[in-house]
């Protein structure tokens, strides 16, 4: 194979010592790389001509949406994101220590369950037209005007308001670790603080906090598919579904998939920069400027917006479903459902901390520029709607299976899932560790080297200790997204196999609200409880260069 | 270091493919809470044991991918466009039977015997008891009248259940008049088409609009709902079976159906899970428990569908609306359904 040819003839020619990990790394991100490279061969099928149809027809539509509703998250969230960041670690106002970790709990929830309970609340017949109504008096749909909230407007809403603490959690981190001499300066010169000096030195932590919404955005199949926007994702489908044709719907995928690895490149381009900002600046103990007044208040209310729509208000909307069902619900099996979903969220997320630290470690000592954009690759899973990763697994899995002459057999088993989710959500820590090790200082490597410790030992004694708290954070971010995954799971689970997101869509899929309620509530459960620790981590992070 | 590795690749093998001889293997489009009470009672009869995987999509690329070596034996699907992908994609066996034979009949099941259809379920239109007066519309052709204009709501055009009915109109009028049909009638709606069927009836009962088109069980899910507010959705509208006019070709039905995989090892169980599907007592099983219309030609309906009316379905061979989903999904784009 050429991809494994290329390493050794450069390595050999430019005389750079190859490490052991070195061969691990290349066989990891090729096994990585394989669900998307078999989605490369599945979309080189023949397609019975249909681009010429979709360009005549729908594509254009397609694409309109998809913009529109990549822009208006990003908008949304960034706006969101930034300025609770900002208002969080510059200004003290009431209720700013609770509010700083709350911000996050969003989080947790899957922005298609967002969507089921916000258009249960806001359409004609829920509480909220149902209040206008009785007490304005109208009495049909036609007498007033109340926003549709199955549209475009109404998935940004419910996108942005979920998806904005990827924003925060990093903007915060950006605010947080600016030097505090540079905004002393700009006030001695009368300059704004936040536009002169915290943007600009925040940027690429922004970008990268954007770039992780946006790949949510265009990967998002639910909440489309439920508000009926046709967007690129929910085309996939019609293609494959409705034209019979696997290799045009990954022909779009990978289209997508361009699109988003542009984004990736945003995001490394600004995580290169960070490590350039990063280093050798004093970093002194923030002092928040006190707030009196209205004004304190204004900033209370304005941070709390985010909280309220993004979490507080469809979380008690959902709670309110659970007890309308109580009588209902099957809690001995969903107790063994939440315990499945939490075990296997729990080895997935090991297997893969372990290899993308394992990787970014190789990462950072690889100086050559072909493996690294070989490492980097392998995390690209990310950008791919789950479905159509699903499955580009599916067939490498029986791709290597057959190879294997059935000895092992990961189709369809608990290893086969583990599996998909490690390529799906292996961008997260590896994108964290590499930036953890950016933050450690080369001569503590050249100090244990001179002391004649192996590599391994190394990573062990010196790097992992240095980067545990990006590592820990990662870890939490990666569980949550598991928990939350449906499509994927949906698809390569094992027989009689359920989680909560499985158990969860049988119900919300039939529109069965109540019924759907209990196991989604749980979801978001499974979710809350690392983000409580995700924020003791981050507190350490931001902290930790106080002294 | 070697100690590692071998217990590594140890528990590897014990977490990877388990092997579950003896029991039937089920890949499923149906919800397992719908194909669980069947399956409960065929495990009660016979002692068989079942194993099921549910999605919407996706089932058929990994029964390929899997080859020779999967597991599945049987396949479950709801709408014959599914059926049909694993037909045309070579992953069902031929099977003889010959009580699938006598219980199904050839409209229902394809020419080579690789699938049956196992119960009907009909797409019927429904309108605010209301607002429309009996005796306004009779066909689905009805609705693409300008008349109707704002008046109609719908779920997307792309839904399989629409696209099947989008292919038998192309079936009965030609492909152009269908196409003329279906712009007229998305001209005719009150919305973007959205939701589900189940939403369509709530959107009449808020009176977004007058007429929708829905699935036939829809209206039973809803009448007999847990959520009273559901079945308040139910009591505002009236059901019209479609072109049930003298000569005329009946309402379009879909079917839910099953087929036997290509490299099942238990085939015959699979064949006997079919044909416990295809007897009486699990037709009428359809019926109670999904509101669906039994397949089987000597069962009877049940009272509670009886009551909705009696009605004459389109006898079309239900493969050829399979054949032409692609021309059905093309007009569906080009007209913006």
């Amino acid at each position: 194979m050429s991809l494994n040819a290329i390493p050794y003839k450069l390595l050999t020619i430019k005389d750079i010592k190859l490490f052991r990990g070195d061969y691990f790394g290349i066989l990891i991100s090729i096994i990585l790389f394989g669900p998307v490279i078999s989605l490369f061969i599945t979309a080189l099928e023949s397609n019975h001509g249909l681009w010429k149809h979709l360009t005549e027809t729908v594509l254009g539509l397609y694409v309109a949406n998809t913009l529109y509703l990549f822009i208006g998250v990003l908008i949304l969230s960034a706006g969101l994101g930034i300025s609770c960041a900002w208002f969080v670690t510059n200004f003290s106002f009431p209720g700013r220590k609770f509010l700083e970790w709350a911000l996050i709990l969003p989080l947790a929830c899957p922005a298609y369950i967002i969507a089921y309970v916000y258009t249960d609340f806001l359409e004609y017949a829920g509480p909220v037209q149902g209040l206008i109504r009785g007490t304005l008096g109208f009495e049909t749909a036609k007498d007033y005007y109340f926003p549709e909230i199955r549209s475009i407007g109404g998935a940004i809403f419910v996108m942005g308001f979920v998806l904005y603490p990827y924003v925060y959690i990093l903007a915060r981190t950006g605010f947080s670790n600016s030097p505090r001499s540079l905004f002393e300066t700009a006030s001695l010169y009368g300059e704004n603080k936040f536009f002169r000096v915290g943007l600009p030195l925040c940027r690429p932590y922004i970008v990268a906090g954007l770039a992780l919404v946006g790949m949510e955005v265009l990967s998002d199949f639910g909440t489309v598919e439920y508000f009926s926007i046709q967007t690129l994702t929910l085309g996939i489908f019609n293609v494959w579904i409705g034209m019979n044709s696997i290799s045009a719907a990954s022909q779009i995928a990978l289209i997508t998939f361009i699109f988003i690895v542009l984004l990736l490149f945003f995001e490394i381009k600004a995580r290169s920069q960070q490590r350039f900002s990063e280093t050798s600046k004093r970093f002194n103990g923030i002092s928040h400027v006190k707030l009196r007044g209205p004004k304190s208040f204004a900033i209370s209310l304005f941070c709390f917006i985010p909280l309220f729509l993004g979490f507080i208000l469809p979380v008690i909307v959902l709670f309110s479903n659970v007890l309308l069902g109580l009588k209902g619900f099957d809690f001995l099996n969903i107790g063994m459902v939440l315990l499945n979903t939490i075990i296997l969220a729990l080895i997935s997320t090991l297997i893969i901390i372990i290899l993308a630290s394992f990787s970014a470690n190789i990462s950072h000592f690889c100086s050559n520029k072909i493996l690294l954009v070989f490492y980097n690759l392998s995390a690209c899973g990310y950008a791919f709607p789950g479905t159509m990763l699903a499955v580009g697994v599916v067939v490498f899995m029986g791709f290597v299976d057959s190879f294997t002459g059935s000895i092992i057999f990961f189709s369809g088993s608990f290893m086969g899932i583990v599996f998909a989710y490690t390529v799906r959500f292996y961008a997260i820590p590896f994108g964290a560790t590499v930036s953890g090790f950016s933050r450690i200082p080369r001569n503590l490597f050249d100090a244990s080297s001179t002391l004649g410790h192996s590599q391994i030992n190394t990573a062990f004694k010196i790097t992992l200790p240095l980067i545990r708290s990006s590592v820990l954070a990662a870890a939490i971010l990666t569980f949550v997204d598991i928990v939350k995954e449906l499509p994927m799971t949906l698809i390569l689970r094992p027989f009689n196999f359920e989680t909560l997101s499985t158990y969860t869509y049988q119900f919300a899929h039939d529109e069965l609200m109540i019924e759907a309620s209990l196991p989604a509530f749980f979801i978001i459960l499974c979710g809350l409880l690392p983000i409580f620790l995700v924020n003791e981590v981050m507190k350490g992070f931001f902290h930790g260069y106080k002294n | 270091m070697r100690k590692y590795i071998l217990s590594i690749f140890v528990i590897f093998m014990m977490l990877s493919g388990q092997l579950y001889s003896g029991e039937l293997n089920i890949y499923s489009h149906r919800q397992p809470f719908l194909i669980n009470p069947f399956l409960n009672k065929f495990t009660e009869e016979t002692g068989i044991k079942t194993n099921v995987v549910y999605a919407t999509k996706g089932l058929a690329q990994r029964l390929k991918a899997e080859g020779k070596n999967s597991p599945a034996d049987l396949i479950l699907t709801v709408d014959i466009g599914r059926l049909y992908v694993y037909d045309d994609l070579d992953l069902l066996a031929e099977i003889k039977s010959n009580t699938l034979d006598q219980n199904i009949p050839s409209h229902l099941k394809s020419s080579d015997n690789k699938w049956f259809a196992l119960s009907k379920r009909s797409r019927i239109i429904v309108v605010s008891d209301e607002r429309i007066g009996a005796g306004e519309i009779f066909k689905i052709e009805d609705l693409a009248d300008p008349k109707w204009k704002g008046k109609i709501c719908s779920r997307p055009g792309s839904h399989v259940y629409n696209r099947a009915l989008m292919a038998s109109l192309i079936l009965a009028l030609g492909e152009e008049r269908a196409e003329e049909w279906a712009s007229n009638f998305v001209s005719n709606l009150a919305r973007r088409p959205q939701g589900n069927d189940r939403a369509q009836v709530k959107a009449i009962y808020e009176g977004q609009c007058d007429i929708a088109i829905i699935n036939n069980y829809y209206y039973g899910k809803l009448k007999y709902s847990e959520d009273p507010t559901q079945r308040k959705w139910a009591s505002t509208v009236r059901l019209i079976f479609p072109n049930q006019g003298e000569g005329d070709r009946g309402a379009h039905i879909n079917i839910s159906g099953g087929g036997v995989a290509k490299h099942s090892k238990n085939k015959d169980l699979a064949i006997s899970l079919l044909e416990f599907l295809s007897k009486e007592s699990s037709q009428k099983m359809y019926g109670e428990i999904n509101f669906e219309y039994p397949v089987n030609p000597m069962v009877e309906t049940t009272d509670e569908l009886k009551s909705w009316g009696s009605f004459r379905a389109d006898n079309v061979n239900i493969s050829d609306i399979a054949k032409i989903t692609q021309t059905a999904q093309k007009i569906i784009d080009r007209t913006g359904w």
